[in-house]
């Protein structure tokens, strides 16, 4: 119960990120955090209902659930490409107007090529 | 044991966010990587260990830092 | 006036977080029951199904690959993203002048000889077992994959790119990418050719770990490949003297 809260609270963090925040990178740190509260979370919840890691050796009973495990995996390496694809856009964006600063991005963009 | 290192997790994902230096918040997401693949291996899962292992303390925290030494390194705002 | 105009976003921020909290309070508090069927299963027949010790890879290259066939095609477009961005976001020259920091010669120092003359190769070849033992111990293709790419990381921070080991270099690691995706677009479509359905298993004699373990040698060249080709293409951009 209390780690839920834990995981939940961290996903809050990440929300908190990319919401609130005005510099691009630092919206890109929530997005990784959002990753990472989610992906806890499955693990989490598949390793309550057995005691052993899912690698059937000789004796091995009552394993925990493998399926969040496998889908966890595809979810970890898809969240280090969003965060490759949005830092790659996040250097045009200071390339293009010199800033990370969201309302300085939006005020030079509006006032024409530069 | 868990809620220990769940909580680290929560205060390192905090100061990243709030860090005026990025470099500092990139190392606070890396050491976040890291006590999330303890965590995993707390929960029976290798596998997913071995991931976070080599892409949040590796590869990401690779990413991030050059996106940071080819643009700039202040948060202006904090 | 500044503080009224910095209320809206404040309170634009903080409303969306008591939604969300609300919406995730019935995930975080709530006491429904985890479904036990699929693990059951999984833990009588994986084993005997699909010839794996590791039931992980079993579920990622038996039970579920279209999700793996799936994750390969968005690596590739965000791979393909990423460099299309980044080359194209200047003068995209390769780093062959004689200094790379334009004008101040870098030291080289022992942390990142060590580093990179001796530990890379290491960890080039733990990632390759990693990937290969995928189906009796704890690995696979993913795994192994990111590994293999932080080892060609490594490597390739400590050389100029054009100069290095050809594993390094950007053109070797586009084919292998791209030839890894064309091989496992076969594999998974060679199962329609000999009797046993799309992703079947392709050698219809052999026993089902052989698939398991050429897909899991192919998903780990290209997860491998895709993102250390990632990694050079931003080393090598932020070498260049501008």
């Amino acid at each position: 119960m209390v780690a839920r809260l834990l995981v939940g609270m961290l996903f809050l963090v990440g929300l908190w990120g990319v919401v609130a925040k005005r510099n691009l990178v630092k919206k890109v740190f929530g997005l990784s955090i959002l990753n990472s509260a989610v992906v806890l979370l499955f693990v989490m919840e598949g390793s309550r209902s057995g005691t052993a890691a899912p690698i059937m050796d000789a004796g091995v009973a009552d394993i925990v659930d493998p399926v969040p495990q496998a889908l966890m995996l595809t979810a970890i390496v898809i969240g280090v490409c969003v965060t490759a694809l949005a830092l790659g856009m996040a250097f045009r964006l200071h390339r293009a107007t010199g800033s990370f600063d969201i309302d300085t991005i939006k005020e030079r963009l509006r006032h024409g090529p530069f | 044991m868990v809620e220990f290192i769940l909580g680290l997790v929560v205060a390192l994902a905090v100061y990243s966010l709030r860090s005026g230096d990025l470099l500092h918040g990139v190392l606070a997401l890396s050491g976040l990587s890291l006590l999330c693949a303890m965590l995993f291996f707390l929960f029976e899962a290798p596998d997913v260990a071995i991931t976070e292992a080599a892409v949040g303390a590796g590869v990401s925290t690779v990413v991030y830092v050059w996106a940071i030494k080819a643009t700039e390194r202040k948060d202006k705002a904090q | 006036m500044r503080r009224a105009q910095a209320a809206g976003p404040i309170l634009g921020a903080l409303s969306l977080m008591a939604l969300s909290a609300l919406v995730l309070w019935p995930v975080v508090a709530g006491d429904s029951p985890w479904p036990l069927a699929p693990g059951d299963y999984l833990e009588a027949r994986g084993q005997a199904e699909s010839g794996a010790q590791n039931l992980v890879s079993a579920i990622y290259l038996g039970y579920r690959a279209y999700d793996t066939l799936g994750e390969a095609i968005v690596l590739l477009v965000a791979v393909t993203g990423a460099i299309g961005m980044i080359a194209s976001a200047g003068d995209a020259r390769g780093g062959a002048a004689d200094t790379r920091f334009g004008g101040a010669a870098r030291r080289r120092t022992e942390l990142l000889d060590v580093v990179t003359g001796k530990l890379g190769p290491v960890v080039l070849v733990f990632g390759v077992y990693v990937m290969m033992f995928g189906h009796i111990s704890p690995g696979g293709g993913f795994q192994g994959g990111v590994v293999v790419a932080s080892g060609i990381v490594f490597l390739s921070l400590g050389r100029r790119s054009s100069h290095g080991p050809r594993i390094t270099r950007a053109g070797t690691l586009a084919a292998v990418e791209a030839l890894s995706f064309l091989v496992i677009m076969l594999a998974v479509g060679l199962g329609l050719v000999t009797g046993s359905g799309f992703m079947g298993n392709p050698l219809p004699g052999a026993s089902p770990v052989v698939s398991i373990v050429v897909l899991n040698a192919l998903i780990g060249l290209k997860v491998g490949a895709g993102i250390s080709l990632m990694c050079v293409a931003m080393l090598a951009e932020a070498n260049e003297p501008w």
